[in-house]
């Protein structure tokens, strides 16, 4: 939910730009914490999980349009600066196949970013206080989603003016068009033509509530059956 | 994402003059119908700009299949109707943005195999985020193999049913961790071979 799913040429050029810009900055700072030869050797785990995240993102669940993005498991099990990376990979080969546009990459793993880097300290932290790992899962997901969303909603709402702009744009542009409409007919309109963002926040936060608890309940059991099987991948003998 | 191991095959199959164009051509044009559609604002310029993606879908002779994949981004686009409070010349504007940007990545992929797409990458891109972008795009094709394979267990379990959510989200949950679980010992096979073959940081593809 907390992706974000606009196409190309929505968004203002200056917010794109800057994402990307953040993004780049982010990552180089991030990839500086983790050793070299650390790196190559998760390099591997890095596209298997990754690879977990787009074939999540792919499957929707369709009455609430809502797809799991599996990044705060990812976070758990890649680690902060690995996560960062990850959702960079993702978020392009999404954007490759329509999944928010190409040039929304860079504020599309700003965003799973956060997820995925609170996921995982949040995880660490309810883990270090209750020393339970269902409870730990299931709120640092629902909280890191949460999150997430909001900051998607940010992203979404700082471009407001320009969907105003596109939506009063008639005749404007490099090519013209001009629909058989009165000039006074356009004035009346204007009130209507205003972008309505709460309408579509009030519709995003009720969906993404059932969608948070949803991929917070699989998140847990998916890390409950991986402490099961695998339980050194969490690495959680080192805290306590 | 099916789908994927099908457009594979065609970007290398495919024997029209657009899989024969150079890939480097081919990324160009992409970037270029992305700057078309960030900098077109009105419908006239965007119709013409998908007519002629259109075209170039129909006369690479990529199959029909294919089509509805450059229809799947519309799903994302509906919520701008929401936005825009049904505002129909803004709906149209950005589902035509939408088209034009699902149907020349479509074309991009259907015509040139992803190795080659990476390789030009890796001109511009640093090694790293390349190489964690082929390994990403194999360990997809590794996941499949494994899903198909889970499936049949998650079936077997009940697969999900709205009418017992909770034994449902158990069956996707564990279908997860055990898709999850698989591809992590294959990543792991996959690097002591890589290792084995020379692997340090950077992938080099065949003409380098």
């Amino acid at each position: 939910m907390s992706h974000i799913h606009l196409p190309d040429g929505v968004l203002p050029i200056w917010l794109w730009v800057s994402g990307f810009v953040v993004a780049i900055l982010v990552g180089a700072i991030l990839l500086r914490f983790i050793k070299k030869e650390d790196l190559t050797r998760r390099l591997p785990l890095l596209g298997m999980m990754a690879a977990a995240m787009v074939l999540g993102a792919s499957v929707e669940i369709v009455p609430i349009a809502y797809h799991v993005n599996l990044t705060v498991i990812s976070g758990i099990l890649l680690g902060p600066s690995l996560i960062f990376l990850a959702t960079f990979v993702v978020n392009m080969i999404l954007a490759l196949f329509g999944h928010g546009g190409i040039t929304v990459i860079g504020l599309n793993t700003l965003v799973l970013s956060i997820e995925g880097i609170l996921g995982f300290s949040l995880f660490r932290l309810f883990w270090r206080l209750l020393k339970r790992l269902t409870p730990a899962v299931f709120f640092a997901t629902f909280l890191a989603l949460l999150v997430s969303t909001f900051a998607m909603i940010g992203v979404v709402s700082l471009g407001t003016s320009h969907y105003e702009e596109l939506i009063h744009q008639e005749g404007k542009g490099l090519f013209e068009f001009h629909f058989s409409k009165e000039k006074e007919d356009h004035h009346g309109d204007v009130a209507e033509k205003k972008v309505n963002l709460n309408r579509f926040i009030a519709i995003l936060l009720s969906l993404g509530f059932i969608g948070w608890m949803m991929e917070g309940v699989i998140t847990t059991l998916i890390v409950r059956y991986i402490h099961r099987l695998r339980p050194d991948l969490l690495r959680l003998e080192r805290q306590v | 994402m099916i789908q994927l191991s099908y457009l594979d095959y065609l970007a290398v199959e495919g024997k029209s003059w657009l899989h024969h164009l150079s890939p480097k051509l081919k990324i160009i044009g992409m970037v270029l119908v992305l700057l078309g559609i960030v900098t077109l604002r009105g419908l006239p310029g965007l119709f013409l700009l998908y007519a002629i993606l259109l075209t170039l879908f129909f006369v690479s002779r990529i199959p029909l299949r294919i089509f509805p994949l450059t229809l799947y981004p519309l799903v994302f686009a509906f919520l701008f109707i929401f936005i825009s409070g049904f505002q129909i010349l803004f709906i149209l504007l950005i589902f035509l943005k939408v088209l034009c940007g699902s149907t020349g990545v479509v074309l991009l992929l259907a015509t040139t195999p992803y190795p080659s797409i990476f390789r030009v990458l890796g001109r511009v891109l640093p090694s790293l985020f390349v190489t964690a972008l082929f390994l990403t795009y194999r360990s997809i094709f590794i996941l499949l193999n494994v899903l198909e394979e889970t499936q049949h267990a998650l079936y077997l379990r009940g697969g999900f049913q709205w009418r017992h959510p909770w034994r449902s989200l158990n069956n996707i949950s564990n279908a997860f961790g055990h898709l999850i679980i698989k591809g992590i010992d294959a990543s792991e096979r996959m690097y002591e071979s890589m290792v084995l073959r020379g692997f340090k940081d950077k992938i080099h593809y065949r003409g380098e």
